[in-house]
């Protein structure tokens, strides 16, 4: 007991930050639109994607290839759940979690016992994405390659977590399972197991003459991280009301759940959401300003191909010049100016 | 530390407001950078018809066009946004829509990127600005995607292209389908080869992409081709975009011995297994193509030169053997510098679908042009279909069925239903001869 | 745990050789087939080491996941493509061309872009090369549209006379053809298998990317420029794919993805080669493109990527230094 009470104590201020964080962020739906809501509802999704990521290649150090596979297991176990048995997304949602954790304990055992680290690890995480995306494509039951489509609810209706009358519940509902995770990343970094994956994650060898059992370390990272990255899959499937093999464990969603902790911060509590703002933010600058260029830029008005050469553009560009992520530059900036 | 983690706090703050108001922001900057182009092209329209209509009548009517403009499916993206625009110019040119006093219309064009959820955004985005209808989207996710929302939202979708069954089966209001969807694919394909070739073929082999597209083309021949006593030897799937040589695979299907061997899938592995086929020179009876990307289009008989010729496809297709469409494809080459496909044309076709719902509807409300779609009835369409364009209770439209093809003589030629042949089939027939 | 790796190869053979015993009765009615698969997956084998050779340089000298590596290659198959379809080149001949350039553009990539980034985490560098190859890829599109596009030599299917014997393409080995354009590619494939080979072992540049691949640190104790090492040999990867990128467009497609299509095998190949082995990359793409055929051929109901996949996942977990890769860590 008094263990949680220091671990309260400990994260006072990082939980300060997360309310108003979350005050914000959840004054968003207030006064904008269904396309911003929506653009907004992804980068939540990606965002909790994210969060998950981070607690297995941020704090724990070993970088994840792979992430689709938890997202798509998250994902095709709400689907699943609910137009096979009629079991509620909210159960869909848990359900997925435990089986992504489950298939992170199983695989991360298995490649940890052999010693895979670094790019051996990532491309293993990688294989297994793919492989879990092309058994799914052959797999009848769960629709192989044409997927499965959820049925509209009809109106508002929490026990399938769809609201089409209010938008910006379904939203805000996200927004709440943002906040428990954060909470719970938060807890973890105050906790011995945060400091124990920070050791890990510095010099394992070292970590392990100290008595830390590394193993342990990253199993607890591996489940932690698989089941909120599935909890965002779950929530996927019922924003998108589809799921397919693609868009469940494509190597694209591996690369969209990475992208948003390292532009963040990887390692970072705040990472993954600042970099889901900054990337969706710039996604539809980029778009809308080849589709409605100033003009000054006539020329590259309806350039199709355009926005991702710019985005791309900026992506090598923040990788230059912030190696660490945006947060990770004020923090130098900082210090720098301090100094 | 405690003050870096306030201005850190804030700084967050301040990029989710940013976020919100770029957004926000980005959206009245649409809106109004819009309108430039709406007065220029209600300008080029009240030039033509200036004297006889008062330009204030006309509040141009906003139509959405959702399409993969980037990514790896950009091509054909393209070439369906263009057919939409020229649609949209002409009918613009020949006085907008009538029962609105001359309204123009105005094409939103949307970039999915091929990705379902950025088709879904941009799908909001269009329906909050406004637009009384949408076509799209190519591909079956993003459309599964988009026409959920155009449900939820009640704006009607018109799907240009996208094949799987499961989009209608969903007993959506708001959704119409222009083209065949997979069943009728699959299943016309094995009632043409029946048809052509009587008991001339009785076994084939199936090479699929492992696709949904693929899978339910070739479950819904297979079905059909039983009927028909034809039996299906092997079914040999593939990783469509993975693939760089379908050489075993072709040799897997030419080693059941069929008469025919069929092909369903997308351009590259199309091309592909063109090359197998022909290099393992297979002694079949014929290679035909079923909803196959590639053996109907004008790049494959240009690139594939004299190795194209003899190749059938059974596919959706404009009506090539109507002078209207040779001018529609003459005048599209001209414009946009490429050959108009009938992907370009599906789009083309449902812009005009919309704008004869918007006439009879007289109102460019949505829900009025959605129960004017489902009254459509189109006879002077473009498409090889064997009736006019009209709706059953799903959206799916009626006469949609793809037409068989060959090139002959070095151009791609309906062979099949006998009401749409442009010459005779060559059957047997493989270009490197053989039986 | 690790360093049985004999067991593991032998009670793989026995799986093969226990698949092919239960299947002698499909074996007498499927030797064509069987036949073509070998032939098929040896000579995309072939294409495979081709592209992963530049890639496991590049992974093991400097230790970074390129996944530029495809959209370089796209590159060279549009400047060969443009220079068939406008100066009627042979796409042999614009060989001479796309590796000088690719090589040039590696360099200055190199250079410019992931130099500064050398000392930072993997997934930076991971990511870097993604954001370069989102550039390529959609730069191809602004230019050349999404519109796939091909090419077919003239004399693919000639018949050649070679003194002692004809080839009539496309020739026949037991039943299974062999065109003459991925016969071309296989036979390059080696040549720069052994051209590489020697520049890395026996040359003083060899040895210096050599020593930095080592031992950085040391190799900049002894004088030697380890960033233009890197440089240097990000820009030979790069070359790499200039040569792989002509030599398959008389099979493949032309398209701004054509190239991504091989990063995914690239690097399977690269793994089971061994990070910076030459021969790694020549018998490793060999070896996947066998696996395969083999899992197209004996394995129905899923695809033939995933008999990749599990070789992949065998590798890494039994034998993570590859096939030819000395043991690190």
């Amino acid at each position: 007991m008094s263990r949680l009470r220091r671990i309260a104590q400990a994260s006072s201020r990082d939980l300060m930050i997360l309310a108003a964080v979350v005050t914000v962020l959840g004054l968003i739906p207030l006064g904008v639109s269904r396309f911003t809501l929506s653009v907004a509802t992804t980068a939540l999704i990606f965002a909790l994607a994210g969060i998950g990521w981070n607690v297995l290649s941020g704090f724990a150090g070993q970088f994840s290839f792979g992430h689709a596979a938890y997202f798509g297991l998250g994902a095709y176990t709400v689907a699943v759940t609910l137009t096979e048995f009629s079991i509620s997304p909210w159960v869909g949602l848990i359900v997925g979690g435990v089986i992504a954790a489950a298939f992170g304990l199983l695989t991360g055992w298995i490649s940890f016992r052999f010693g895979l680290k670094g790019a051996y690890f990532a491309l293993a995480t990688f294989a297994l994405a793919e492989m879990l995306r092309l058994t799914f494509n052959n797999l009848d039951y769960v629709g192989a390659g044409i997927g499965i489509t959820i049925p509209l609810a009809g109106g508002d209706d929490w026990g399938r977590i769809q609201f089409e009358d209010t938008p910006s519940l379904q939203y805000w509902v996200l927004l709440g399972i943002v906040a428990v995770s954060l909470v719970a990343v938060i807890a973890i970094t105050k906790s011995r197991l945060g400091s124990t994956m920070l050791a890990v994650r510095e010099d394992e060898d070292a970590a392990s003459s100290l008595g830390i059992n590394p193993l342990r370390a990253k199993m607890a990272a591996i489940s932690i991280s698989g089941f909120i990255t599935a909890l965002a899959g779950g929530y996927y499937t019922q924003f998108l009301l589809f799921i397919d093999p693609d868009l469940a464990f494509g190597p694209f969603v591996s690369v969209a759940i990475l992208l948003r902790p390292i532009i963040g911060g990887v390692g970072t509590i705040w990472g993954p959401v600042l970099g889901a703002a900054i990337l969706s933010v710039l996604g539809e600058v980029t778009r809308s300003l080849v589709r409605e260029p100033p003009s000054f830029l006539q020329v590259i008005e309806g350039v199709n191909g355009l926005d991702q050469v710019l985005f791309g553009l900026i992506l090598v560009l923040v990788i230059i010049r912030a190696p660490d992520g945006v947060l990770g530059w004020f923090r130098r900036r900082r210090q720098r100016s301090a100094v | 530390m405690r003050k870096f983690t306030i201005y850190l706090a804030l700084l967050l703050s301040l990029v989710m407001i940013a976020a919100a108001c770029v957004s926000e922001a980005e959206e009245t900057t649409t809106t109004t950078a819009a309108e430039p182009t709406e007065t220029t092209q209600a300008e080029t329209t009240t030039t033509t018809t200036a004297e006889d209509e008062p330009p204030e009548a006309a509040e141009p009517v906003k139509i959405g066009s959702i399409h993969p403009l980037t990514g790896g499916l950009a091509g054909a993206g393209n070439r369906m946004d263009n057919g939409a625009k020229m649609a949209v110019e002409e009918i613009n040119a020949a006085g907008g829509i009538t029962s609105l006093g001359g309204a123009p219309l105005e094409l939103v064009s949307a970039d999915s990127t091929g990705a379902a959820e950025v088709g879904q955004s941009e799908a909001e985005r269009l329906i909050g600005d406004g637009v009384s209808a949408i076509i799209g989207t190519y591909q079956s996710a993003v459309t599964t995607n988009v026409a959920a929302i155009s449900e939820r939202d009640g704006v009607p979708l018109v799907i240009d292209v996208a094949v799987a069954d499961s989009i209608l089966d969903q007993g959506y209001a708001n959704v119409f389908r222009i083209q065949p969807n997979a069943t009728s694919m699959g299943a016309n394909g094995a009632k043409f080869l029946n048809e052509l070739a009587g008991d001339e073929i009785k076994t084939v082999a199936y090479l699929h992409d492992e696709t949904g597209f693929g899978v339910s083309v070739a479950d819904a021949f297979e079905a059909a081709a039983a009927e028909y006593g034809i039996e299906v030897l092997a079914r040999i799937p593939y990783p469509p975009f993975e693939v760089t040589d379908l050489t075993t695979e072709m040799s897997q299907a030419a080693a059941t011995s069929p008469d025919v061997i069929v092909i369903t899938g997308y351009y590259n592995d199309g091309l592909l297994a063109a090359r197998a086929a022909t290099d393992l020179e297979v002694d079949v009876k014929a290679v035909v193509g079923v909803a196959q990307g590639a053996f109907h289009t004008p790049q494959f008989v240009a690139d594939f030169g004299t190795d194209a010729e003899l190749f059938y496809n059974s596919n959706y297709h404009f009506n090539a053997s109507d002078p209207k469409v040779k001018a529609v494809l003459d005048k599209f080459e001209s414009t946009y510098g490429e050959p108009m496909d009938t992907e370009a044309m599906l789009s083309y076709q449902a812009i005009y679908v919309i704008a004869d719902a918007l006439e009879r509807a007289g109102s460019a409300d949505p829900a009025e042009v959605r129960a004017a779609l489902a009254d459509t009835n189109i006879t002077d369409h473009f498409m090889a279909y064997p009736g006019p364009i009209t709706f059953d209770e799903t959206g799916e439209n009626v006469n949609a069925q793809p037409v068989l093809m060959q090139v002959v003589d070095g151009a791609v030629q309906q062979v099949y239903p006998l009401d749409l042949r442009e010459t005779d089939p060559v059957f047997p027939g493989t270009p490197w001869g053989g039986s | 745990m690790r360093g049985r790796p004999r067991n593991a190869i032998w009670a793989a053979l026995a799986i093969v050789a226990g698949l092919l015993l239960t299947q002698s009765t499909w074996w007498d009615t499927n030797q064509t087939v069987f036949a073509q698969a070998v032939v098929s997956g040896l000579l995309i084998g072939g294409v495979y080491s081709l592209v992963a050779m530049g890639l496991s340089l590049v992974f093991g000298v400097l230790d970074i996941i390129n996944f530029a590596h495809g959209a370089l290659m796209t590159i060279a198959i549009y400047v060969s493509y443009l220079l068939f379809l406008n100066q009627g080149v042979d796409p042999y001949l614009s060989l001479f061309i796309t590796i000088p350039l690719m090589f040039i553009l590696g360099v200055g990539i190199q250079r410019f872009a992931i130099n500064p980034v050398m000392d930072a985490p993997i997934h930076n560098q991971l990511l870097l090369t993604l954001g370069i190859a989102i550039i390529i890829e959609n730069l191809a599109l602004v230019f050349f549209t999404g519109t796939p596009r091909s090419i077919e030599l003239s004399y693919a299917r000639n018949e050649f006379d070679l003194g002692p014997i004809t080839l009539d393409f496309p020739v026949k080995v037991f039943g299974a053809v062999v065109t003459l354009p991925k016969l071309i590619a296989f036979i390059m494939a080696l040549l720069l298998a052994a051209l590489l080979y020697l520049l890395i072992k026996r040359t003083q540049l060899g040895a210096a990317i050599r020593a930095a691949a080592q031992e950085p640190e040391g190799a900049e104790l002894v004088g030697i420029d380890v960033r233009r090492i890197y440089t240097i040999t990000f820009g030979i990867g790069a070359a790499c794919v200039g040569a792989a990128g002509a030599l398959v467009i008389p099979f493949l497609f032309v398209s701004p993805t054509a190239g991504a299509t091989f990063n995914i095998i690239a690097f399977i190949v690269v793994v089971l080669g061994g990070m910076g082995s030459i021969p790694g990359a020549l018998v490793g793409g060999l070896v996947i493109g066998l696996t395969q055929e083999m899992t197209q051929l004996f394995v129905s109901g899923s695809s033939k990527l995933l008999g990749v996949f599990v070789v992949f996942l065998a590798v890494l977990l039994f034998r993570p230094e590859g096939l030819f890769g000395r043991v690190q860590r």
